[in-house]
């Protein structure tokens, strides 16, 4: 798995309007280090991967594990192979907050309105969301996660009407941005993008793994989860805002990019099984290379035009997930 | 030893356990019975400390249960639903390894995988224990979760593992309830286990279990071995039906037959109702 990422990695720094061979990739590497490997690349070479490429590679890996790291977690704590992060509300969160900052942002924000105030807002839009959700679902100092997944749906089609009520107002070069953005790039991509959302993936990345037993014992149920001594209001807390940190910081720089965070989860269960301890590792790995080669795919499929990764992966996703339900129907009916 | 104390719990404008006490003994199987309702689920879940009663004490070997620490707990108490709704195709063995969660943090330990070993074979699974949980019969499944439950509390010292069932048999079918509560009955007899569980056959309630708590809207209508508590009275006072008891000869216990004139008036009305909905 990670020969996989690190041979998507290598590939898409690689393709381009300007080549690099894998090779002189190595050899920049070791250069940057001091070790001099005597291996050929001109600065223009050299320019492209440290200033375009490499961040946008990092971008992609760091953005693919966190939306399929989350994808477990959300599918685990909900007990349901079919849950996403979207399901309460993190996406139309941040579109509505991305959307209000492209159309209004000038008027409103006047001169804070720089190059990351869109990625700021679009991260307090998810977290709003998502605290809105999570609030109407606690019942006597418990989370039912029934009336989150319900609530999800409400603050999502409210999310959702708003969006459209602003994009009305929305002139001819924001209604391209709004596109863009609904359907997600990694365009955007530069050193201080990936270090922005470091913390925040990191943090779900690196801290979902220590609830891999405890999602476990949830999937039998959340009473006898309690049972085996598992604290599961800590855990659904836990889960949730690990979520929300992560995927409110990848959808604040890249737009929202759909079914990673499902389909990942669903194969990899299907090789992997459905242990959470190997699986969210599995996933990491697994989200990373996809996306890293679906931002490939993007930029010079149709070079030099760029087509929106959300497109990708929707194109890939959508009828795998269609395979993936007749498979589960044609199952059910033979048991 | 497991006592309850006068325990009572209250919901807004309604009181689901009032002044329920009994003594359940380790090495017996103590059937906790009553109709629909009466509070059964609600005094396992008591005792499992899923809810916190509103009055009264629940004493585990002669400690309050809430004095011990949740982590210890889990190492000498287990419960075993009905069924489960498990969505993820976990294999049987995973299911039983989730037992031994309590013991481990991320890698199962040689003892753990020991004692899956033990309780698998206990109950007989060995040869499901690579299969998908999901793809399992029903009563297949609920042996892997005994197993499951059995794992959690093995290592326990004897007299400190309190196993509950709550209605453990009500989905499976007559081979497969005799076979559980067989099984149950021997960790009680022969392994010294505490197993308070909810039963709702009174003739599977005869055979297997040695005390009775009956209960009826959140009261405790008799307790005690079972010979002291069945009687036509109290199964009429309990369930609302009109019984008879019988005892075999050269047959070990007695079994109960349901008359069904207690259900004329029912039948009656349903056949009632039927004709005018016909018409």
């Amino acid at each position: 798995m990670i020969a996989c990422v690190l041979l998507a990695a290598i590939l898409a720094a690689g393709i381009g309007a300007v080549q690099i061979s894998p090779l002189q990739i190595l050899g920049m590497i070791f250069h940057k280090i001091g070790f001099d490997l005597g291996i050929h690349y001109n600065e223009m070479q050299e320019t492209v991967f440290w200033v375009i490429r490499l961040p946008r590679v990092l971008l992609a890996v760091l953005i693919g594990a966190t939306l399929a790291v989350c994808g477990v977690g959300m599918q685990g704590l909900f007990r349901n192979p079919l849950a996403d992060p979207g399901l309460i509300g993190i996406g139309s969160g941040a579109s509505l907050a991305a959307v209000i900052t492209l159309v209004l942002g000038t008027s409103l924000l006047g001169g804070l309105s720089g190059q990351y105030t869109l990625n700021v807002m679009a991260f307090l839009g998810a977290l709003a969301s998502m605290i809105a959700v999570y609030r109407i679902s606690r019942q006597e100092g418990k989370t039912n996660v029934a009336i989150m997944l319900l609530a999800g749906i409400a603050v999502n089609a409210m999310a959702g009407a708003l969006t459209g009520l602003v994009t009305i107002s929305a002139n001819e070069q924001q209604l391209r941005s709004i596109t863009f953005w609904s359907m997600g790039s990694l365009g955007g991509a530069s050193w201080s993008n990936v270090l922005g959302i470091l913390p925040f993936c990191a943090l779900s990345i690196i801290g979902m793994p220590f609830f891999a037993k405890s999602l476990n014992a949830l999937s039998l149920g959340e009473s006898d989860a309690g049972h085996l001594g598992i604290r599961t209001e800590r855990l659904k807390n836990s889960v949730m805002y690990l979520c929300a940190i992560g995927v409110g910081a990848c959808v604040a720089v890249s737009g929202i990019i759909v079914f990673v965070g499902l389909v990942v989860p669903h194969i990899l269960r299907m090789t992997a099984g459905p242990d959470h301890k190997k699986l969210i590792g599995a996933s990491a790995l697994g989200g990373a290379a996809l996306l890293t080669l679906a931002d490939l795919v993007s930029r010079t499929i149709a070079a030099p035009v760029e087509i929106p990764i959300g497109i990708i992966t929707s194109v890939v996703g959508g009828p795998f997930f269609l395979y993936l339900l007749m498979k589960e129907k044609k199952k059910q009916s033979l048991i | 030893m497991l006592e309850l104390q006068n325990i009572r719990f209250d919901v807004p404008g309604r009181q689901l356990l009032s002044d329920v006490s009994c003594k359940v003994r380790p090495g017996t199987l103590t059937a906790v019975m009553g109709a629909n309702g009466a509070g059964k689920s609600t005094l396992l879940k008591a005792v499992s400390g899923e809810i916190k009663i509103s009055g009264g004490q629940i004493l585990w070997n002669k400690r309050p249960m809430e004095s011990y620490d949740a982590k210890e707990l889990s190492r000498k108490r287990s419960f075993l639903r009905q069924n489960y709704s498990l969505q993820l195709p976990f294999t049987a063995y995973e299911i039983v390894e989730m037992g031994r969660y309590p013991y481990f943090q991320s890698r199962a330990t040689a003892r753990c995988r020991q004692v899956i070993e033990e309780t698998s074979r206990y109950v007989g699974i060995q040869h499901l224990l690579k299969r998908n949980y999901l793809t399992l019969s029903g009563g297949e499944q609920q042996r892997v979760q005994l197993a499951r439950v059995l794992a959690q509390v093995w290592d326990a010292p004897e007299g400190q593992r309190l196993v509950m069932l709550d209605e453990p048999v009500s989905a499976l079918d007559i081979h497969y309830q005799h076979q559980l509560l067989g099984l149950v009955q021997d960790l009680a007899h022969n392994r010294g286990y505490t197993v308070l569980a909810i039963l709702h056959d009174i003739n599977l309630a005869f055979q297997y279990a040695q005390d009775v708590l009956l209960l009826k809207d959140g009261h405790k209508v008799a307790f005690g071995t079972q010979n002291e508590v069945f009687s036509e009275e109290t199964i009429l006072e309990t369930f609302g039906v009109a019984v008879t008891l019988h005892q075999p000869s050269g047959y070990a216990h007695r079994y109960v037959t349901v008359d069904s004139r207690s259900f004329a008036a029912t039948t009656h009305f349903i056949q009632e109702h039927n004709n005018y909905s016909f018409k």
